[in-house]
């Protein structure tokens, strides 16, 4: 026994501490479940709540401000943030989720939530049920938290992108150009030429910017919708984009850079994004939503002064176009303390005057009817002018729908062969047809 | 006997000086041995295990580390596909065949190209004053200590088609505006070579050559002077004595950075990443790159592990190559 004494236990050690690890990588499920909870009374244990979101210097804003409201009625929660960029947001929550190491809650994106529904507490009955959630919220941002019929977190934001383009409205007036919107795309056109600026052959600034991952993708899809057309089968199984209406809206985008009114190879996602694009006075125009101007507006203020949203023009009678569902807060299942968890995200989302204070100070659209409409709605206008067009334009908001792999598609697939199709690598045909198998493909 | 024997050896382990110098070994040992097995063997071992299953961490699969159930075996089928040439292959084929071309262009040009830099410059290095050495040694091995995501972001500005140097300079000389987009215009390509792969190839030895002349530098110095004396006396001018005599000593040297160099050069993912994410159409899409984004944007954590085999088997093989074409018939 004693000759293998020190070796067995170095083994035992090592084999432990394997184990161990192997252990904390995966496959845990449930973890510490739904229960428990030191529920939302003032008065209780003492709780202290984490929650993850993306970086943003006006969504973190606005969620402390809703952190350290519901602290001051409820002195027994603390509430801390934790952010991380975009990117990591995501991979931190593929190890965190599936590791069991997640945290009470999540500032989740609507349209990725049912890709993480196994690691989600659907909301309580007692919170909303699904079927009064369908009252209680727009139906674009409550698509992306409903799966199947199961509600898994609780929106904050209408996610708009396409519908109306940022106005730099100095740069308009220079141009000689009236800011009463656009009838037409040929008006649209003509109007983006006459603020872009070319330099020796160079477009030094861009009439519109419509070529970042996100623009790009609204636009396309947005412009088959109007078209009458439809980017998804009936049942939602394949993906529809070589179609007439995909061949038209693809076609009109590329004339815009035939046209000249931007370059993508200069003005795309990598460089020239369209909101440092727009705020540096590199661009006239852009397509991005109101969130933006909420994050750049302190840096930039007099260009946000000159700033004004328009309505983009239709390109039949439809003025229909896509929306992402945008951020609300899901409650991980790991959440000793889901009670509690959903109380904040009632307090948070739910109530109409916090999820409004929510919406203005991360230039977001309301996700709740309610503040969408009437006196609310007019507050936040006064509040945030920003909003107006955008609240005009938001009963023509469609959900985007469940994406077998949402960003696949937006920043791999649409992105790269529009561009490719605008740059002449791919004619507008071979870049439609490489996006529909392309896309099918996400369906696996 | 054997009695005797396993007291012998239990004195060893427990009692005594040769017994207290073990202790101390495994007790030292210990913490690094276990800190390799969890950090290092442990993922590895992971990550061959992922490759054979079409696992997601979206989906919860079994309680058995999250393997199988929604997260099923599927064997060599991530083999199987990557061979599709099809021309309706999937796009993370297409992706995975696009990354492979890439890094391979990447790596073959980035290894003699930074041997054809270092080496000379190692030795015009080793031929100047004894107290200039220090001052081009640090001057060449600073950009070594700075971090890979603050060069790339430097390159950046550089090649920025408004503001970037590269094209202040254009249009200083010009006089007309100059908007080139080095790293993001697909149809800009020199001898068959994207630009904008060129441009991380550039970024990438401004920043790794003074890791390589280091080590030129001081293999350099260790040649003794006595041989290089010895071809002189015999006629042998300074080219002829790096060529015949240096070069050859060197092998062992040369045969080490270029395994290194290659190594790392397989492995770049922050240059590609924040310089170019991949772009423009691909051009810069280096397989370190298409794992990240595999497994960590698109969740296809079982396809990214079975690249990162691929990965490995490459580098291995190609080190392996390396080694017996560079092995040293030289000693001294």
């Amino acid at each position: 026994m004693r000759r293998f004494g020190t070796m067995r236990w170095f083994a035992v050690a090592l084999v432990s501490m394997l184990t161990f690890a192997a252990c904390t990588f995966g496959g845990e499920e449930g973890g510490g479940g739904n229960g428990g909870g030191g529920g939302g009374g003032g008065e209780g244990e003492a709780v202290t709540l984490t929650m993850w979101a993306h970086r943003s210097r006006s969504f973190n804003a606005a969620i402390r401000n809703a952190m350290r409201a519901y602290e001051a009625e409820h002195p027994n929660v603390t509430l801390e943030l934790e952010t991380f960029d975009y990117d990591t947001l995501i991979q931190t929550l593929q190890t965190a989720l599936p590791a069991g190491n997640a945290p009470d809650i999540i500032h989740m994106f609507g349209t990725w939530t049912c890709s993480y529904k196994d690691f989600l507490a659907p909301v309580p009955e007692d919170v909303v049920t699904p079927t009064d959630a369908q009252q209680v919220f727009f139906p674009g941002p409550l698509g992306g938290f409903t799966c199947g019929d199961v509600l898994y977190g609780l929106p904050e934001e209408s996610n708009v992108e396409y519908g109306a383009t940022l106005v730099n409205t100095a740069m308009a007036d220079q141009a000689g150009m009236a800011t009463d919107g656009w009838a037409t795309w040929d008006e649209f056109i003509a109007d983006a030429k006459k603020m872009a600026v070319i330099e020796d052959g160079a477009i030094t600034r861009a009439g519109y910017h419509f070529t970042a991952g996100d623009g790009l993708a609204h636009s396309f899809l947005s412009l088959i919708l109007q078209g009458g057309g439809s980017y998804l089968n009936e049942d939602g199984t394949a993906f529809t984009l070589n179609t007439p209406e995909g061949k038209r809206a693809l076609t009109l985008l590329k004339s815009m850079v035939d046209q000249q009114i931007i370059d993508p190879v200069i003005y795309n996602d990598e460089q020239n994004w369209v909101g440092d694009c727009y705020f540096t006075e590199l661009c006239a125009m852009g397509l991005v939503g109101p969130w933006a101007v909420a994050d750049y507006k302190d840096d930039y203020p007099e260009i946000a002064a000159n700033t004004i949203y328009l309505e983009l023009p239709p390109l039949e009678d439809s003025k229909e176009f896509i929306a992402d569902s945008g951020w609300g807060m899901s409650v991980s299942t790991d959440s000793p303390n889901a009670d509690t968890a959903w109380d904040f995200a009632t307090f948070a989302a739910l109530d109409a005057e916090n999820a409004a204070a929510w919406n203005l100070t991360s230039g977001t659209l309301p996700a709740l009817v309610e503040n969408g409409e009437g006196a609310a709605k007019d507050k936040l206008v006064s509040e945030f002018p920003y909003f107006e067009t955008w609240f005009t334009i938001l009963p023509n908001a469609r959900f985007v729908g469940q994406l077998p792999d949402r960003d696949r598609l937006y920043y791999e697939i649409i992105y790269n062969h529009a561009l490719a199709a605008f740059e002449g690598l791919e004619t507008v045909d071979e870049a439609l047809q490489l996006m529909e198998s392309e896309a099918n493909d996400t369906f696996g | 006997m054997s009695e005797a024997i396993g007291i012998r050896s239990g004195r060893r382990w427990f009692g005594g000086r040769e017994g207290a110098q073990k202790r101390f070994v495994a007790a030292v040992t210990l913490p690094t041995v276990a800190f390799m097995a969890v950090f290092s063997v442990l993922p590895i071992v992971w990550a061959f295990a992922l490759a054979f299953f079409d696992f997601s961490p979206r989906r919860a699969g079994t309680p058995l580390l999250g393997l199988g159930g929604d997260n099923p075996f599927v064997g060599l089928e991530h083999f199987r596909e990557m061979l599709d040439t099809s021309v309706d292959q999937s796009v993370q084929v297409s992706q995975f065949h696009t990354a492979l071309k890439v890094t391979l262009a990447f790596a073959f040009l980035v290894v003699p190209l930074n041997l054809a830099i270092t080496l000379p410059l190692a030795a015009m290095i080793e031929s100047v004053h004894q107290r200039a050495k220090p001052v081009f040694r640090t001057v060449f091995f600073l950009p070594v200590l700075a971090s890979s995501v603050g060069v790339a972001i430097i390159w950046g500005f550089v090649l920025h088609p408004q503001n970037g140097l590269l094209n202040g300079i254009i249009r200083s000389i010009t006089g007309k505006t100059t908007q080139i987009g080095w790293i993001t215009d697909p149809t800009l390509v020199f001898l068959g070579i994207p630009v904008a792969l060129i441009a991380v190839i550039v970024a990438y030895l401004w920043q790794d050559i003074g890791y390589n002349l280091v080590i030129f530098i001081a293999a350099l110095q260790a040649i003794p002077q006595s041989v290089k004396d010895a071809a002189r006396v015999d006629g042998a001018s300074a080219w002829q004595t790096f060529r015949h005599i240096t070069l050859p000593l060197l092998a062992p040297t040369i045969l080490l950075a270029s395994i290194l160099t290659m190594i790392s050069a397989f492995q770049v993912f922050d240059l590609f990443q924040v310089m170019t994410d991949g772009g423009p159409q691909d051009q810069t899409h280096a397989l370190s790159l298409d794992i990240y984004r595999e497994a960590f944007r698109y969740q296809k954590m079982g396809w990214a592990a079975a690249v990162s085999v691929v990965l490995f088997a490459i580098v291995f093989v190609i080190s392996l190559a390396q080694t017996r074409l560079l092995r040293s018939r030289w000693e001294y």
